[in-house]
């Protein structure tokens, strides 16, 4: 398979073309990945700045005036507030479940029920984060396909 | 706040359902030759509200942690105890000997409601991850499509 990369203008918006005789597996799986590395959030760790991949990234939450960012092994610290994560990445399936986080849809493996009628969802890394009661129905709302 | 509200309704009505259990086991148990009037049918109603006050004087709008909730739940419990115990004996100036069993068998009839409204609540709670659990694979698979 040849790879051709033109580089286009600034003002141009970035594409990425295919071309195949049949849009099969193959294909698809490359569509994924690409879709899955569209997106960018900058997090610090021990004063250098790093670019972390929206698909890898776990939840954001925020704690006393701080936002920390949590992947699978480590956690970076952001200057934006939660609410604006919340506001620009919940067309990118993330979804507030609690005030002080916001989680990766994609990164849940299951729900549990928790105490006090809240549900708690158990991440990949088997890490668990609380769903409260408030975010309940809106979460229910988003997953069964609707808008959030 | 209206979360908590329909919760605790649920709470109430599975209470009620469960007091009228403790009723008639207790009284077949402590005085099974007593009888009632129609107004015999107020009281679980009347107990499942008195059980749901502490719960809605503790609501609280931070949230909580696992060990805050439990202790939380903990103090509820003990709450709903007194309660129930000073409606039903607080008319008594002088709490007699014989009464002590009663007492105790009311008690622990409150315990023991209680902790099965939150297993009711809870496999009710359960019901309803799994769903969440089969909606999340969907939209996952669908998400991933895109």
């Amino acid at each position: 398979m040849e790879i051709t990369v033109k580089k286009i203008g600034e003002s141009d918006k970035e594409y990425i073309e295919i071309g195949c005789h049949k849009k099969d597996e193959r294909i698809d799986e490359i569509i994924r990945f690409i879709r899955s590395r569209e997106g960018i959030l900058k997090g610090t760790k021990e004063d250098r700045q790093y670019s972390l991949a929206l698909p890898d990234i776990l939840y954001i939450e925020a704690v006393d005036e701080k936002t920390f960012i949590y992947l699978e092994k480590d956690c970076y610290e952001s200057g934006r507030r939660l609410y604006e994560f919340e506001e620009a990445l919940t067309s990118r399936n993330f979804a507030r479940i609690s005030k002080s986080v916001v989680v990766n849809l994609m990164k849940i493996t299951s729900i549990k029920p928790s105490l006090n009628g809240r549900f708690s969802c158990v991440l990949t890394n088997g890490e668990q984060v609380i769903i409260s009661r408030k975010y309940v129905p809106d979460i229910r709302e988003k997953l069964r396909g609707g808008a959030v | 706040m209206k979360e908590h509200l329909r919760a605790q309704l649920a709470s109430f009505f599975i209470s009620v359902t469960l007091i009228n259990l403790a009723m008639l086991i207790l009284g077949c148990l402590l005085e099974p030759d007593l009888e009632f009037g129609y107004s015999a049918f107020a009281y679980p109603l009347i107990y499942g509200v008195i059980g749901s006050l502490p719960g809605l004087v503790m609501y609280s709008k931070k949230e909580l942690t696992m060990k805050q909730t439990i202790i939380r739940e903990i103090i509820q419990m003990l709450l709903i105890v007194v309660l129930i115990i000073t409606f039903m004996f607080g008319r008594f100036k002088n709490i007699e000997y014989d009464m002590i069993p009663q007492i105790i068998a009311v008690a622990v009839s409150v315990m023991v409601i209680y902790v099965l409204v939150h297993v009711f609540g809870w496999l009710i709670d359960l019901k309803t991850a799994n769903k969440m659990t089969e909606d999340l694979k969907k939209y996952q698979a669908r998400a991933s499509e895109k």
